[in-house]
């Protein structure tokens, strides 16, 4: 009886937040190049495409099929590399990394600035810059950790 | 070895916060005490998922006092942690006892001391 009306008491309290983020630690700021890597491949693909003939229906229907889907995976790519880069800025570095790396802040800020960029605009100097700033995230990264881990793209 | 020691560390750890005595009880009865449920384990072992614990809304904070504060970026959302270090500014430096999982002042950097809510006094279960 009395513990039944502890139990009830202990519902009505409010919620004191204790949470934590994913345990595992495990950060490779890889997960955001392969994601830039596509975005630059996309966007070279779409800029590469030929416009079909104007009356022929079918191939423009291929054309339409094939753009939009580059255009899709375009988006979602840079969207999914601005957040791996999110989740680097945010959750891996610390306020201690910034004075060893003042540039910090403003890297990541223009890297998140360049996904977008790359959504809005079918932009091949854009793609380029992302990947230069995600190279210098891996920089920053690896040297954080103390490891000599070299750059290298998979296309 | 190890498991020793954590023992030991962890029944020191539970001494740290007394269950609440019948003048806590009474103080939350009047209002001068709140309770809290614990959501997450980041301030493992000493408190767990599921714990509940009684603020003082007016105690000194002190270094190594665990405390209630708003969170900085959501000020809808309580969290529960250590006062690692009072800052020459006043401001307050947060760290989970589960340093390994929790989102702490290293993320967020340091708490406002308008922000800090309260000190935990004693644990209600």
């Amino acid at each position: 009886m009395f513990n039944k009306i502890k139990e009830k008491l202990v519902e009505t309290l409010e919620i004191a937040e204790a949470h934590c983020d994913g345990p595992c630690g495990v950060y490779d700021p890889a997960q955001a190049r392969i994601e830039a890597e596509s975005v630059l491949a996309m966007t070279k693909k779409i800029l590469d495409l030929k416009v079909p003939e104007s009356g022929d229906a079918k191939a423009q229907a291929a054309y339409n099929n094939t753009l939009t889907r580059f255009i899709v995976i375009k988006e979602e790519r840079a969207e999914l590399a601005k957040h791996h880069l999110m989740v680097l800025w945010t959750d891996y570095f610390k306020p201690d990394h910034l004075a060893k790396y003042p540039d910090l802040h403003e890297t990541f800020w223009k890297a998140a600035k360049l996904c977008s960029s790359c959504k809005q605009e079918v932009s091949l100097q854009h793609a380029q810059e992302l990947m230069d700033a995600v190279k210098k995230v891996h920089e920053m990264f690896w040297d954080s950790k103390g490891k000599d881990v070299a750059w290298y793209t998979a296309s | 070895m190890d498991r020793l020691v954590v023992t030991v560390l962890f029944l020191f750890m539970e001494n740290e916060l007394p269950q609440a005595t019948w003048k806590e009880r009474i103080l939350y009865f009047f209002g001068r005490r709140r309770g809290f449920l614990i959501e997450g384990n980041s301030m493992a072992p000493t408190l767990l998922d599921g714990d509940a614990v009684l603020i003082d809304p007016r105690a000194t904070i002190l270094a190594g006092d665990i405390a209630l504060a708003k969170h900085p970026y959501k000020q809808s959302v309580k969290i529960l942690k250590r006062i690692d270090k009072i800052n020459t500014d006043g401001s307050f430096e947060l760290t989970g006892d589960n340093e390994v999982e929790s989102t702490d002042s290293r993320t967020f950097g340091p708490i406002l001391s308008k922000d800090i809510l309260g000190k935990v006094v004693c644990r209600l279960k």
